[in-house]
């Protein structure tokens, strides 16, 4: 028994350095993780730098204090204690500037830290006979000489933070997301933010020890960044923070052995290293996955371009080879489309041969519509027919629904495209039950009137017996497509031009017997109501 | 119970320095009512919901939930916050946020219980999100986002919803899927007041409107609010074209 004491006090007095210095930089590192983590989503960054440079005046100030008043040398706990009150008068006279004058926050933090960071300066300048202290140590920090003293103010600080952490999970997380919901169901929301300022006070003058007042920042955020780009829960990211924290420490440690460094930069170095690797390499919000999202984005055109292709068949299925044939791209990049129009349900496929689901012939007739309203604008301005194609197969991917029924209705309600083919009616806004203009009704539509809009001299034109609640149904548009020729149930006929049809507002009630197959399917089976 | 309104301020007065953000307003507002707040910029629209949910004090008058003072109705007021002051990029889920509406039914050494978990369930499935429950918030559409926090206040078991400008700066089919939600959360009995920045729609939107700046200058409904003289003197000539909002629109039933 007393020869394994033995043991364990020789093994101790030879590593008693190695093991405080492991257990204090393991310590620490949870610490930072786990409050780095509310100090990233806060934005509080620039505040623990600023916490950091304040200790100097803290330490200083407990020294000279305890040297003057008791006489007694370097006494750590004052130090540590002056270091944290050093701290937080940072923090509030930062908080009272900010509030009290048109200083904005960021300005505060920097001209109250330096001011206070420059006092310690002056201070163990002007008492350097007294205060004898390796200032060098507190900007470098060093976890090789980590006192017995620092050990058990980190271990309190510790137990502390992760006390507080654990117990106001939610009010902390709540206080962060959304402090107005936070205080309309009674969390008190300020004394959360000085808790927590408490917190990243404490855990900063921790830290120091290891890293130094310089690098202190790079502790506390670094690893808290690091599980940010991993994670979307808070509670996952406190635990992956204390997990690179810990990481961090470990390599830098060792690495600091190995290539005999200062521990303080090779931990920070570890820990932006392991950052730039996460950016890198995360699933959803690194740098290769983004890139490789982007590159695998079919382009919503050489879908669309897919998508018209389909609908030529006429409802029937079409092989592969004919898409590949007919679409300009590659054969890849073709295959994406198809994949991705698969995904969205609009096609289906089966081996080499896809046909449009009924989705998905509505969405290529609304382009189809777009297109050949385009084809019939730029004919009308004028494009010579060689180039309407071209001109209009670039312009159909603009078929916002508001452009394309403007177009619609500046271009009279037409029928036929240039080359003689049908424009798909309005199908997004014609449907059974649906208010809409009679000018959008097509040929055997039937529906009843509601009312008459607008005054610009329409109503005079719009015949009394077109009364509401009278039941038209649409006949052929004559005089070039000029008048829509409306049946009445009594047998009369009406004819209204474009600004009367416009000014008729009807609720639609039956669309044409057989129902969408194609063009050339509907317009053969027109007219027999 | 159905006299008592769910929302009764009176007299109230906020002011955050000499001049006041609220002066004297006083206003009823029904339970399962869907309600309008409009007026221009810094008339005190978000001072006044801030009031309503006892985030701000008033300096005198009161407010009254459900005929109880506001400071003794923690909870039973759900705020949904201006989209462009949420964190979208925040590590939370879907179903942790509407969680966060029974954060306040629990005390703070507590575990959320099972039943907890299930009442935010059926707030989620309320507003149709639930699938989407392990998902980042900032992963949803606009018009999804804000059923979320929809959700978040169901959970909190919330009968009066405050909501401020949840369609700013939103696309016009967001702006619909929003509108739908606030539809259905009126057809539950839920009391609503919606800060709102576009006259044209204020209308066709609201059961009810208030035309705030510091005092009240009309309450009522909207054809009654949205007098152009009353406009432009609350405007104070902002706005030129108020004639056409008046005359029935295009898309009325």
């Amino acid at each position: 028994m007393s020869e394994w004491l033995d043991a364990l006090d020789a093994w101790h007095a030879m590593n008693s350095h190695l093991v405080r210095a492991l257990l204090a930089g393991s310590l620490v590192s949870i610490v930072c993780g786990v409050i780095g983590c509310f100090v990233i989503l806060r934005r509080m960054a620039f505040l623990g730098d600023a916490i950091a440079h304040a200790m100097l005046a803290g330490v200083v100030a407990g020294y000279l204090f305890m040297k003057l008043v008791f006489g007694a040398e370097a006494h750590a706990p004052a130090m540590l204690f002056g270091s944290l009150l050093a701290g937080l008068i940072t923090v509030g006279m930062i908080g009272f500037v900010a509030r009290m004058s048109r200083i904005k926050e960021d300005t505060a933090i920097g001209i109250m830290y330096t001011g206070i960071f420059a006092a310690g300066g002056l201070l163990a300048s002007l008492f350097s006979q007294y205060v004898h202290l390796d200032l060098l140590h507190f900007v470098t920090g060093s976890v090789l000489a980590v006192e017995m003293a620092d050990l058990w103010m980190i271990g309190f600080v510790t137990v502390f933070v992760v006390a507080v952490v654990v117990l106001f999970f939610r009010a902390l997380q709540l206080t962060s997301f959304d402090p107005v919901m936070a205080a309309s169901i009674g969390i008190p929301v300020v004394a959360v933010d000085y808790l927590l300022t408490v917190c990243t006070s404490m855990v900063v003058v921790s830290a120091v020890n290891i890293v130094g007042v310089i690098q202190v920042v790079g502790m506390l955020v670094t690893p808290a960044a690091t599980a940010y780009l991993l994670c979307d829960r808070l509670q996952r990211m406190l635990w992956a923070s204390a997990g690179f924290a810990i990481s961090s420490f470990l390599v830098g440690y060792w690495l600091s052995t190995a290539i005999n460094v200062a521990p303080g930069s090779s931990i920070v170095v570890a820990s932006s290293a392991q950052f730039l690797l996460v950016l890198a390499v995360a699933p959803r919000y690194g740098l290769i996955s983004d890139w490789l999202r982007r590159r695998q984005m079919v382009p919503q055109q050489l879908v669309e371009d897919v998508l018209s292709c389909v609908l030529k068949a006429l409802g029937s299925s079409v092989d592969m080879s004919v898409i590949y044939e007919h679409v300009a791209g590659q054969r890849d990049r073709i295959r994406d489309a198809v994949r991705a129009l698969e995904r969205k349900a609009l096609l289906e496929c089966r081996g080499e041969v896809v046909r449009l689901t009924e989705a998905g012939e509505r969405e290529a007739r609304r382009l189809l519509r777009a297109h050949r309203l385009w084809e019939t604008y730029l004919q009308r301005l004028g494009t010579p027919t060689v180039e309407l194609h071209a001109h209009a197969h670039r312009l159909e991917h603009l078929h916002d629904e508001d452009a394309v029924d403007y177009l619609d209705d500046q271009l009279g309600h037409p029928l036929l495209d240039p080359h003689g083919k049908e424009i798909p009616e309005d199908f997004v806004h014609l449907r059974l039950g649906a208010t809409v203009k009679a000018s959008l009704l097509r040929q055997g539509w039937r529906a009843r009137v509601v009312r008459v809009v607008g005054s610009g001299g329409g109503d005079a034109r719009i015949p009394a017996t077109l009364q509401p609640g009278v039941v038209v149904s649409m006949g052929k548009r004559s005089a070039g497509g000029q008048l829509w020729e409306l049946h009445l149930d009594s047998g009369s006929a009406v004819a209204l031009d474009h600004q009367a049809a416009d000014a008729l507002l009807v609720e639609v009630l039956e669309a044409p017997r057989a129902e969408t197959v194609g063009d050339s399917a509907r317009s053969a089976n027109r007219g027999d109501e | 119970m159905s006299d008592v309104p769910a929302i009764d301020v009176e007299h109230v007065t906020v002011s955050y320095g000499p001049v006041p953000a609220l002066l004297d307003v006083s206003v009823k507002i029904p339970a399962g009512t869907l309600v309008g707040v409009i007026g221009p910029n810094g008339s005190g629209k978000s001072t006044l919901v801030k009031a309503i949910l006892g985030f701000t004090r008033p300096d005198f008058g009161s407010v009254r939930i459900f005929g109880a003072p506001v400071e003794r109705s923690k909870g039973r007021v759900a705020y949904v916050p201006q989209r462009g002051s949420v964190d979208w990029d925040f590590p939370v889920t879907v179903g942790e946020v509407a969680l966060m509406g029974r954060y306040g039914n629990v005390r703070w050494w507590r575990e959320l219980t099972a039943d907890d978990r299930q009442l935010a369930d059926e707030a989620l499935k309320m507003v149709r999100m639930s699938e989407f429950r392990g998902r980042q918030i900032g992963q949803l559409s606009g018009g999804q986002q804000q059923r979320v926090f929809m959700a978040r206040a169901m959970a909190q078991g919330a009968d009066v919803l405050l909501l401020d400008e949840p369609f700013a700066g939103v696309d016009a089919a967001t702006e619909s899927a929003i509108l739908d939600v606030l539809r259905q959360t009126k057809a539950s009995g839920r009391t609503l007041v919606v800060v709102h920045h576009d006259l044209a729609t204020a209308a066709r939107y609201f059961d009810a409107l208030l035309l705030l700046k510091q005092r009240v200058y009309a309450y009522g409904p909207p054809m009654a609010v949205l007098q152009p003289d009353l406009l432009s003197e609350v405007y104070e000539g902002q706005l030129q074209v108020f004639n056409a909002l008046t005359a029935p629109r295009g898309r009325d039933r």
